[in-house]
């Protein structure tokens, strides 16, 4: 049997044998677990799949585990005698530490297989909806990754047991050495910088540890990883092999020792740097992300034609460069299978391709921007407020049809909120969205103008807390009768005055009390049930968020009428029977050949249902409730949900099950773990 | 046979050793004797490769130790003066452990514990637990460690300390059963212990090494000899 056979069963045995390994192991789950719940709070609705998740989550951990693992494999030897026995055996102290390496090295990833499983089965058990993608193969990626950097937070935490006598001194200096100096410098470094965060990014390891997850791996990574790895293994054997230099004739080889280490680092890091300019990556085809499209990204992507190419301007040391580069080739890839057009896609990284940034900012492109240019026609995308599917499909949609604008009002002077509203409380954010659909958006005063302008395609009362005019609600029913459009998003005290209005037009609005809903704030409702409607159709599988809602229902006209007068009233979305949205249409039974253009009216019982607060909070299907409502009022197509979209991370957690995650993994299963494996160390030593 | 030379070791700009000079043959006991501080342990450490000496030699069979310490070590048992373990560990599991550590081929690893724990006098203990045994009986157990694997030189450091005279009676046997394949060296203060079963002194006095036979000698003027060696060395 080899040595380093022998060590690497003595070190797994003798921490076995430790109450510290217990605790170890349950405080490393409970740690993991509870920034894992913390990213899956703020990571629902977004595209990084969950064995992504948990690696940005286990990553920062992991030195931590490996300093606690690995802190008395040396001292506790240099501390008891036991090094005397070891080194007088004919055994090469290089042997001894790829032993007790490999030993500590085995007992993490038995920690980061242990984390897998427990956090696994409470989503199998909780939120089995969030599992949905997610395969044993899509595993190895991350746990691949976590392994890597494994090796060598092992290897530092060893080499670091070898150089103090007492195992506590060894394991606080690794935790100040591998864990907080590196993210204080991190963190220090942004802050200097005058680029900040876009500058410096996420902590390498971090970045890595998401990148690996993703299936992406560069060869540049691997071999730092695995060169700093050796590194700190020939310290910690050269710290090992010191114990016999304590004579004058060690001397020479002190100095010949300390000539090897520098040599060593100094071809570390040539090997490092070399590797890192080669910059090969390989990206696994087994990952979490999904190649699957919705129906209305592959019929845009099928209807496309001719040539777009596709410019990422941001660095690859950003988070988002591995997804949205997946994304992008993902695209290609669907387009080319569906007879679309063909996507040039090009990766301009601002720091390293410097002649091709400077082209693009030449033509006014900022930096962490997506480009897509067909012929002439060029649209920027800034990729601050995120870019997934929906959005670069409705990019294509916009480059390869022809323009086609429609005029959005909003009417303003009874406090509504404000387009250029860039706060919690503005509107800016549904306003850029609308934008990028192809939508104008304008204020409108209602007061001040006559007539609604023709070429307004609907009219969105968004919010309004102080009462209409009576010539405003005129107006506004002229505008109706006449064919209108109108989007009305409704406070719980309505004060507006719209309630004449809304019931001539089959809308009644009640206030409501939604005791036992499920919320994530405590007064805000989600809602999941979707009706057959286009405007709601889509979302099914998703949910909205309404704060403090209001009922609607059918008011007595909306049953009377006939022909061209029926008004039917449609429930989009309910809970408990209560109906929060409606949409409400005049006019669609009298038939096509009349050429008349129904009235449609969208009424959603929330007020701040569209505000910047209410879409950049969790994930919910706000955003895509409201766009589908505006393509459904304007005549357009609806642009899907969120919820429908492939490869988006949605759990279907509400406040209380999420609150039950969190205990349930953070809590009691390493509790529980903790109890095993004292037990099983308290009967092996009465046993003995 | 083990042949030292003129071996020197300096600790901290102190001389601990001064050209040491002494051979050992197959079958001879050796004791190393001296007042404390006079370089025993040191010079068994060098001896055990646990310490690398400022200058001389150390051959087995004429091969330079210090060139290849690895092939050395490979004939050397070494019983330290306070002998650790893992407390978690059976006897049986222990020896077992250092055999397959030593390198032991895995069909004799069974064979060798059990002639060592016959050897040592543990065999009834295999199954006991290490931290439930006695300073003399881990004793025992570490030179059952030390004769595994039947090495040509047993190092032995301050082997009868702490016993009491049933044990040392006992721990004579043992050095006479152990000496029947290995060239014992063994440190400790227990002169007339010692003299039982040592073939020769060696007294250690300012870093060098005088010999003192025992062939032919009265116990009393064995004493005498030693006393007056060690009180040279003191003054």
């Amino acid at each position: 049997m080899s040595p380093v056979r022998v060590t690497w069963g003595r070190t797994i045995g003798h921490a076995r044998g430790l109450y510290t390994t217990a605790l170890t192991l349950a405080g490393f789950l409970s740690l993991v677990a509870a920034a894992f719940a913390f990213n899956f709070d703020r990571a629902e609705g977004g595209t990084l799949p969950l064995t992504a998740l948990w690696a940005a989550s286990a990553a920062p951990i992991l030195p931590v585990l490996a300093a606690f693992l690995a802190m008395g494999v040396w001292s506790d030897e240099r501390q008891s005698g036991r090094l005397a026995a070891l080194l007088s055996v004919a055994v090469r102290e290089r042997d001894y530490v790829l032993g007790k390496f490999l030993g500590v090295w085995t007992l993490l990833m038995a920690a980061l297989v242990l984390s897998l499983a427990t956090l696994g089965g409470a989503l199998l058990v909780l939120a089995p909806a969030a599992l949905s993608g997610v395969s044993l193969l899509s595993l190895l990626p991350p746990l691949l990754t976590l392994g890597v950097q494994g090796l060598l937070w092992t290897a530092a935490a060893v080499a670091l047991s070898a150089m103090f006598r007492q195992a506590a001194a060894a394991a606080a200096t690794a935790v100040v050495l591998l864990v907080a100096l590196p993210r204080a410098l991190w963190s220090g470094l942004r802050l200097w910088s005058s680029r900040g965060a876009t500058a410096f990014g996420e902590l390498p390891f971090d970045a890595h540890a998401v990148d690996g997850a993703l299936g992406t791996f560069a060869l540049g990574t691997l071999v730092a990883y695995l060169v700093v790895t050796v590194v700190c293994l020939l310290v910690a054997t050269k710290c090992v092999a010191a114990t016999r230099f304590v004579g004058r004739g060690a001397r020479t080889l002190r100095v010949s020792t300390g000539i090897v280490l520098a040599l060593s680092a100094v071809f570390a890091a040539l090997v490092v740097r070399l590797a890192l300019r080669v910059d090969a990556t390989v990206e696994l085809p087994v990952v979490g992300l999904s190649d699957e499209f919705s129906p209305r990204t592959r019929g845009i992507l099928a209807e496309s034609s001719g040539e777009i190419a596709v410019t990422c301007f941001l660095s690859r040391g950003d988070a988002r460069f591995r997804p949205l580069g997946h994304l992008l080739r993902s695209l290609r890839r669907a387009s080319a299978s569906l007879g679309g057009a063909r996507l040039e896609i090009r990766f301009v990284d601002p720091r390293w391709d410097i002649a091709a940034a400077e082209r693009l900012a030449a033509r006014g492109v900022s930096e962490n921007s997506l480009v897509f240019e067909k012929g002439r026609r060029l649209v920027v995308l800034p990729l601050k407020d995120g870019c997934g599917e929906r959005l670069c499909a409705s990019t294509i949609r916009r480059l390869t049809t022809p323009p086609q604008r429609r005029n959005v009002y909003w009417t303003v002077g009874h406090g509504e909120a404000t387009l250029d509203g860039y706060g919690l409380y503005g509107l800016s954010n549904i306003a850029r969205e609308l934008a990028r659909e192809g939508y104008r958006n304008a204020p409108f005063d209602l007061a001040a103008t006559a007539t609604i302008p023709n070429d307004c395609a609907l009219l969105v009362l968004s919010g309004p807390k102080s009462a209409f005019a009576r010539v405003e609600l005129d107006r506004l029913d002229a505008y109706l009768r006449a064919g209108g459009r109108l989007l009305v998003l409704l406070g719980p005290a309505e004060g507006a005055g719209l309630a004449s209005l809304l019931a001539t037009w089959g809308v009644k609005a009640t206030p409501v009390a939604l005791a036992g809903a499920k919320t994530l704030s405590g007064s805000d409702v989600i809602v999941t049930d979707f009706s057959d409607h286009p405007v709601s159709a889509p979302l099914r599988g998703s949910r909205i968020v309404l704060e403090r809602p209001t009922a609607l229902a059918p008011s007595a006209v909306a049953v009377s009428g006939a022909g061209a007068d029926h008004i039917g009233f449609s429930a989009l979305a309910s809970l408990d029977g209560v109906v929060l949205a409606a949409a409400v249409e005049r006019g669609s039974a009298a038939g096509d050949d009349l050429a008349i253009r129904p009235t449609r009216l969208v009424v959603i019982g929330d007020a701040t249902f569209a505000l910047n607060g209410a879409l950049g909070a969790r994930a919910n299907a706000n955003r895509d409730f409201l766009l589908n409502s505006v393509a459904y009022l304007s005549g357009t197509d609806a642009v899907g949900a969120s919820g429908t979209e492939a490869g988006l991370l949605v759990s279907g957690l509400d406040r209380a099950a999420r609150a039950r995650f969190a205990v349930v993994t953070v809590g009691v299963l390493p509790s529980v773990v903790f109890l095993l494996l004292a037990g099983a160390t308290l009967r092996r030593r009465l046993r003995t | 046979m083990i042949e030292v030379r003129n071996l020197a070791f300096t600790y901290r700009s102190r001389p601990v050793l001064r050209d040491v000079s002494f051979v050992v043959s197959p079958g001879e006991v050796v004791s190393i004797v001296g007042a404390n501080g006079a370089g025993k342990t040191t010079l068994l450490n060098v001896l055990a490769t646990l310490a690398v000496p400022d200058s001389g030699q150390i051959l087995l069979d004429g091969q330079d130790a210090l060139a290849r310490p690895l092939r050395y070590s490979r004939q050397v048992g070494y019983l330290p003066e306070s002998p650790a373990f893992y407390d978690d560990m059976t006897v049986k599991d222990y020896l077992r452990y250092r055999a397959n550590l030593k390198g032991e081929p895995a069909k004799r690893v069974r064979r060798r514990v059990s002639e060592a724990a016959e050897i040592c006098r543990v065999a009834d203990c295999l199954g006991v637990p290490l931290k439930r045994l006695s300073l003399g009986v881990r004793k025992r157990v570490a030179l059952a460690d030390a004769i595994l694997l039947r090495p040509r030189v047993l190092l032995l450091d301050d082997f009868l300390a702490g016993l009491d005279t049933g044990m040392r009676r006992a721990a004579g046997d043992l050095l006479s059963n152990a000496a029947a394949f290995s060239s014992v060296i063994v440190t400790g203060h227990e002169l007339d212990d010692l003299a039982r079963w040592t073939t020769r002194f060696l007294v250690l006095r300012n870093g060098l090494v005088s010999s003192v036979e025992t062939a032919g000698l009265e116990a009393s003027a064995l004493r005498a000899r030693l006393d007056a060696a060690l009180e040279g060395g003191a003054r």
